[in-house]
């Protein structure tokens, strides 16, 4: 394991920045460095699994490498600053204005490579619909922390319907109380209560959907 | 039916005493929201029709068959009369002027406490900080704010007199939040995740000077309500957070100093532990006597009783979706888990997990509190 990657994963803020610049500053592919960062993250990802760590970890790695990105981005080129996994759409559903959920699963996507595209809190229906319109992404995640947004996540996925592109869509809820019934009842390809299965889940989709 | 020897006040204080009540007590959290849904007035009106709301959440306690009690008699405030008390209580959107009006009245959380701010609350205390500084929290003058919590105190009391003219006992008479769960909403989660990192030392300084002027808070508004329950809100310092070293360092030691305060002045802890706490489940056995932990689903139950079963009483957990999405004879699965395996041996309190959901389903919060009625626990 190497030093930047070894910070990283034990939430060392100020040793991997001090890392992160001594290397571009001595001429380093930034490439190399933007890997290490994603390699870090993965394995505090994988202790966050385990229950090794927990989410006040994931808040601070995630921290640690937008402020590391912040600095490598810059050097990147073109190609390999817009090189990504696969776009989600992510919202916190009408009615419903709780953003850490969403904005948890939203970093976390980030790291692992994904274009995410954030529409906020309190998301009608049919902003979800256009943005999946308008970008082609193929996975739609809709986040809500009380039990109404269940009803505004069963209209956004009627309306998904309705505009005849459910086939192109995996939708996956998400929050504190969804529970089998309810990824049911809205009529979901998925549910989780935890961020780090929510970004495995979408990697399964985007693999399926490349098949 | 099960024949009732005792009255519900007798039936759950045997539960906190951790005896075996004549039969499961059944409290269910908060259910203003899902009565007053359920007699057709929407967000606004819940908030700002307060007869009608009342109305209706005595006449779908009514029609629910009664249960043990209210632990909330409604949605107003209790305060200490003094300006720091007031602006503790987190903002809220209120449906029908922030949010949809058909919606429910959500937390606002907002960076309105600054890192600088934790070094003046270490030197000045809470109590003084407020004083001072009020205006961040709330643009109106000191007067108003003060007119707003005498009101909302007064409402509260007034609650627990039209419940106990109806019969029903009412238990909380107190609610603070504890040091961390403050700061985490005053700093926003992520901001006060980040503080916990960069700067611990004036963290903790700052939940040292403020927590006994929490404590002082609660006492003061059982002292207004004349009710002994005091709500500790704590959501943000479990497993699902932090590693237990962040717990003990900045949520355990102020647990245990703020309900060993409470339970010396006769009050009962509330201890409203949202989210996963399964992994400090441990820690709460060094609780003080007549203390109540109440899960909302995400802790394990079983597991709790397991740790704390013969030392603290549990209450919970029948989960906001299963109320919603789930049919009676589910609830009644779940309810018999809990009744014969949390419940075995007493010191248990059947409850929703948090809240009663402003669309939970008539019929299934009927059947949770029907099947404490009815239900014997195995032996």
């Amino acid at each position: 394991m190497s030093e930047l990657v070894d910070a990283i994963t034990n939430i060392k803020e100020d040793e991997v920045l001090r890392i992160v610049r001594h290397r571009l500053e001595v001429g380093e592919e930034p490439i190399a460095l933007l890997e290490e960062c994603r390699d870090g993250m993965a394995i505090v990802g994988e202790r966050y699994r385990k229950g090794e760590y927990f989410l006040g970890e994931l808040i601070m790695s995630g921290e640690i490498f937008k402020q590391a990105m912040s600095l490598i981005e810059p050097k990147l080129t073109g190609d390999v600053r817009t090189e990504t996994i696969g776009k989600v759409i992510m919202g916190t559903v009408k009615g419903d204005i709780h953003s850490m959920g969403k904005d948890i699963v939203t970093s976390l996507l980030r790291m692992s490579g994904f274009e995410v595209f954030d529409l906020g809190v309190d998301v009608a229906p049919e902003a979800f619909v256009e943005k999946v319109v308008e970008t082609g992404a193929p996975i739609l995640g809709m986040s809500g922390l009380i039990t109404p947004s269940f009803e505004s996540m069963k209209n956004t996925v009627t309306a998904i319907e309705e505009r005849g592109i459910r086939d192109r869509v995996k939708v996956i809820i998400g929050g504190g109380v969804v529970i089998e019934q309810v990824k049911r009842y809205v009529g979901a390809d998925a549910f989780t209560r935890d961020g780090v299965e929510g970004v495995k889940m979408c990697k399964e989709f985007m693999r399926e959907a490349n098949r | 039916m099960i024949e009732e020897t005792m009255t519900p006040q007798e039936r759950v204080q045997a539960a906190i005493n951790l005896e075996v009540p004549d039969r499961t007590p059944v409290l269910p959290m908060q259910t203003y929201y899902f009565a007053c849904r359920h007699k057709g007035l929407d967000g606004y009106q819940m908030v700002k029709e307060r007869e009608r709301a009342l109305q209706a959440h005595l006449k779908v306690y009514d029609e629910l068959g009664g249960f043990d009690g209210q632990v909330i008699p409604g949605i107003s405030f209790i305060f200490p009369q003094r300006i720091s008390g007031i602006i503790a209580e987190p903002l809220y959107k209120v449906p029908g002027v922030d949010l949809p009006r058909d919606s429910i009245l959500q937390h606002d959380e907002r960076e309105i406490l600054l890192p600088e701010d934790y070094d003046l609350i270490a030197d000045l205390g809470w109590n003084a900080f407020a004083e001072k500084h009020y205006s961040k929290f709330n643009p109106r003058p000191a007067w108003k704010i003060l007119e707003w919590g005498e009101r909302q105190t007064a409402r509260y009391i007034d609650d627990i007199r039209v419940w106990n003219e109806h019969g029903v006992p009412v238990y909380k008479g107190g609610e603070v939040f504890s040091p961390l769960m403050f700061f985490s909403m005053f700093r926003t989660l992520e901001q006060f995740t980040f503080d916990l990192y960069r700067r611990p030392d004036r963290v903790q300084a700052a939940m040292d000077a403020l927590v006994e002027d929490f404590i002082q808070d609660a006492i003061e508004e059982v002292r207004l309500t004349g009710r002994t329950w005091v709500m500790l809100v704590l959501e943000r310092g479990g497993c699902f957070y932090y590693p237990v070293k962040i717990f003990e360092r900045f949520e355990w030691k102020y647990i245990k100093k703020m309900t060993e305060a409470w339970v010396k002045e006769g009050i009962t802890p509330l201890l409203h532990l949202d989210q996963d706490w399964t992994l400090n489940l441990p820690y709460f056995r060094d609780l003080p006597k007549g203390c109540i932990c109440e899960f909302d689903s995400c802790t394990d139950i079983f597991k709790a009783k397991e740790i704390l079963g013969g030392k603290q009483c549990i209450m919970g957990d029948v989960r906001a979706s299963l109320q919603t999405h789930g049919t009676p004879e589910e609830i009644e699965d779940y309810c018999t888990q809990l009744i014969d395996v949390v419940g075995k041996g007493g010191g248990f309190i059947l409850s929703s997990g948090c809240f009663v959901p402003v669309d939970a389903k008539f019929e299934n919060v009927k059947a949770m509190i029907d099947y404490a009625k009815t239900h014997t626990p195995a032996q």
